[in-house]
């Protein structure tokens, strides 16, 4: 009996959207993006599509870490970085270890940043907080610019890597040349997919834990958490290694797919644009819910597309939705949806109470 | 052996001496009031206890056990417990949550039967304080009356050998107070061994079996409330010197 009054707690937390509950609606979800290849969209449909998934990984691990356990960090390209670069590395730069390989390595060796960044922040707040966290991955940039190009590629990054399901795969299996490219995008979509719901299915079960509820009290008042006898070191630390795991797992798929085209590079992994594109993508969708960076994810991807057109112009587009939503919708699109909903709803109880008490008379 | 002993603790801020060399002892099942103006040291005094502060000089020593300037986390996983005088809550969470966390925490794991989840306690523990049908209500509604009792449970959610109240009656209206001065009583009956920072004294002085005057950072009084209210320097402390 307790557990399904917990469950009923845990739900009111969450916030289910239109009285579906949120596991139906992710399955819809889930159904509508496996079924729409029938469509046979274009090629540059899927390729967008894939960088939303990969995006999304990348935007709800910053969420565990930012809007869970309240560690700001600005600088979270780079452990989408470390994670491409590691990547590089170990399948085309030193070794040539194959993709189901270098992608778990890649994440053990972004978990292992994440734990030294972890560390090196455990006891630093807000402002400071954020600025070491934005210079780091710029540190990172210098040095693996100034390194010679046999160690880290250079300016121009590391060229050659391998992709996922490569068109050879699919010509082997009689396809000809053009319909084998077609099939590599569509192989790299589903792919994509799954991961990108495995994953945010680890984070959403990780942020609505017990876990979860401890990060959360280290995010709302850490002296007060202490006070509680919980280690919020050791929880911080975890928050970090946990969200450097997946961010690193998203710049891992980046490298090895049609997105980065077999190179990385430092201006499309470590810059502060990247940085800021979980950021933008979580305020819009809702902070701290971790359904709501994935929403984000689809919306700033996609918009992003169509934005293309004005150039570097479209930075200025979104800096002025960021400040936009911080401003009017700080608890982003998914929250402040379910919120008017359930006051929508409240307004229709009383309604139908005021009703039933005219109808006695 | 006494449950806590304080010796010579001195914490120094700057120029400001907040405490000075103040030394007391509690024993197991007692409760002890803690007495002074405001700005005397009480709370200051309860920070370096639980390990917020560390001080310049002196000991606390805890069931024997040298504890002074421990991680504060480390010092409740020893067994002590406290409130805050501004009530701390974690406001993203609904009640039972915010007392669900001192349940996570190793000490409680460790004790909690295994019959028993962490869900269960923290029901048990709103239900002490009379806050369980505020169960699933975000903290940030909550009423400032209600969100100390939520405090208090979430002390005793810790399951604490001693539990340090700082001023658990501020703000309360007279029913609140009268109940919580009857939560006290019944927690003094289950064993529970109390220290309490408190200004309203006509409640103070029925719970505390001994009471402790701190001026300017200093003891100046200890005795049994009626000794300490009939004391000279605590009555001119309090209100001024007679002309």
């Amino acid at each position: 009996m307790v557990t399904t009054i917990i469950r009923r707690a845990y739900s009111r937390f969450a916030t289910s959207v239109l009285d579906i509950p949120p596991r139906l609606l992710a399955f819809l979800f889930l159904l509508l993006f496996l079924f729409l290849p029938i469509t046979r969209p274009s090629s540059r449909i899927l390729l967008i599509l894939i960088s939303t998934q990969i995006m999304a990984i990348f935007a709800v691990s910053w969420d565990l870490l930012v809007g869970r356990s309240g560690q700001f960090s600005l600088g979270h390209s780079l452990f989408f970085g470390v994670g491409a670069y590691a990547s590089a590395l170990l399948s085309k730069q030193f070794f040539e270890l194959p993709l189901w390989a270098t992608i778990p390595l890649s994440m053990i060796i972004c978990a292992l940043v994440a734990l030294f960044v972890g560390i090196l922040c455990r006891r630093m707040r807000g402002s400071y907080l954020a600025l070491v966290t934005l210079a780091l991955p710029l540190i990172l940039t210098v040095a693996f610019i100034s390194l010679p190009a046999t160690i880290a590629g250079g300016e121009n990054g590391i060229s050659g890597l391998p992709l996922f399901f490569p068109r050879e795969f699919f010509i082997e299996r009689g396809f000809n040349w053009k319909e084998a490219l077609y099939q590599q995008y569509l192989a790299q979509y589903y792919l994509t997919l799954l991961v990108m719901f495995v994953s945010c299915y680890i984070l959403y079960r990780i942020a609505y834990s017990k876990t979860g509820i401890i990060l959360v009290s280290i995010l709302d008042d850490e002296v007060a958490s202490k006070a509680s006898g919980i280690n919020t070191t050791k929880y911080k630390l975890m928050a970090f290694v946990i969200s450097g795991l997946f961010a690193g797992l998203a710049g891992s798929l980046y490298a090895h797919s049609k997105i980065s085209e077999g190179t990385v590079g430092p201006a499309g992994t470590l810059a502060l644009t990247v940085s800021f594109m979980p950021v933008m993508m979580t305020v819009l969708g809702g902070i701290g819910t971790i359904y709501g960076p994935i929403l984000g994810a689809y919306i700033i991807t996609i918009l992003g597309e169509y934005l293309r057109v004005i150039g570097e112009w479209r930075l200025l587009i979104y800096i002025t939705i960021v400040i936009l939503f911080i401003v009017k919708w700080p608890t982003g699109i998914a929250r402040y949806a379910t919120e008017k909903f359930e006051d929508l709803q409240e307004e229709r109880e009383l309604e139908e109470r005021e009703k039933k008490k005219k109808e006695k008379k | 052996m006494p449950l806590l002993e304080v010796e010579n603790l001195t914490k120094r801020f700057g120029g400001l001496t907040a405490v000075n060399g103040v030394s007391f002892e509690v024993n197991e099942g007692e409760i002890v009031g803690l007495i002074g103006p405001n700005g005397a040291g009480k709370t200051t005094l309860f920070h370096l206890i639980t390990g917020i502060l560390k001080p310049d000089s002196g000991t606390v020593k805890f069931k024997g056990e040298d504890v002074t300037g421990l991680d504060p986390y480390k010092i409740v996983n020893k067994g002590i417990a406290r409130t805050f005088q501004v009530v701390r809550p974690f406001r993203h969470l609904p009640t039972i949550a915010n007392v669900m966390v001192p349940c996570l925490s190793p000490r409680v794991k460790k004790k909690i039967e295994w019959l028993k989840s962490p869900e269960r306690k923290a029901l048990d523990m709103l239900e002490e304080v009379g806050l369980s049908d505020l169960m699933l209500e975000p903290a940030a509604n909550v009423s400032h009356g209600d969100l100390k009792r939520l405090e208090i449970a979430r002390a005793l959610a810790a399951e604490p050998d001693l539990l340090l109240l700082d001023e658990p009656f501020g703000g309360l209206n007279p029913i609140e107070t009268d109940f919580l001065i009857k939560s006290i009583q019944r927690f003094y009956l289950d064993g529970y061994t109390m220290v309490i920072v408190e200004h309203k004294l006509y409640a103070l002085m029925k719970l505390a079996k001994r009471v402790i005057v701190l001026h300017y950072g200093e003891k100046i009084a200890e005795g049994s409330p009626k000794e300490v209210s009939k004391n000279k320097k605590v009555i001119e402390v309090y209100m001024g010197k007679v002309a």
